[in-house]
């Protein structure tokens, strides 16, 4: 995911997050980079295609996985969700919103959004060091 | 009898199954059948006026149902459905 969002550089990357589930505790085991389709500038905007979704929910069941969530990029500005990000959220998922600032990570956040799309809960979010 | 794939987060409300069958010979029929066995997925993909939320795609095998028929578009057994929301964002609105 940090690679993906530090190559894809001044524009926001996204992909899907495919793991398991236990409980509360989500972990991610496999990052599914997808195409950024926004039209336009992608430097503060990222738009993923339902089919590209689809192929990463099949992906997570052949390999008796789930699919958890989807993260993308903040490029030179912090990891919050923004309104942008809320109102074209989906409740069922985590986000993860990865902050790259100058090319480089520099910090990250997970979000759950609501049903409403009113209200995003951040999420305890750890990640190994190396 | 199709199929319906349930995504993970919606499994709790579908007695933990990633896979449903449920009878219909439309694509509408089938989400009635499939909502009406399991109502509390009915709140999650269906607002309050009975309309699929905005942000929920509805896919006959490869195939987004508004580019088909949309709920009448005919389902037979040897097909499947899936749910899929529609995911966007972006840095700018804070």
């Amino acid at each position: 995911m940090v690679n993906h969002a530090q190559v894809t550089y001044p524009n926001e990357c996204c992909g899907a997050m495919i793991g398991t589930i236990d409980g509360d505790q989500k972990t991610v085991v496999h990052a599914l980079a997808l195409d950024n389709a926004a039209e336009g500038p992608q430097a503060a905007f990222y738009q993923l295609r339902p089919e590209d979704l689809l192929r990463a929910d099949r992906e997570a069941r052949e390999r008796k996985m789930d699919l958890i969530g989807i993260y993308h990029s903040h490029p030179d500005c912090g990891a919050y969700f923004s309104e942008t990000d809320l109102k074209n959220s989906c409740p069922w998922y985590s986000f993860v919103v990865l902050s790259i600032q100058n090319a480089r990570f520099d910090h990250a956040n997970s979000w759950l959004p609501n049903a409403e799309q009113t209200h995003a809960e951040k999420e305890e979010l750890t990640w190994p060091e190396s | 009898m199709a199929r319906i794939l349930i995504p993970t987060p919606l499994r709790q409300f579908a007695e933990k199954q990633d896979t449903v069958e449920a009878a219909g010979a439309t694509v509408g029929e089938v989400l009635i059948a499939l909502t009406v066995r399991y109502p509390d997925l009915k709140k999650q993909i269906y607002n309050d006026e009975g309309k699929l939320r905005s942000f929920v795609n509805v896919y006959l095998n490869d195939d987004d149902i508004r580019y088909l028929n949309k709920d009448a578009t005919p389902v037979s057994a040897s097909d499947t459905l899936s749910i899929v929301p529609s995911i966007a964002g972006g840095a700018r609105g804070i």
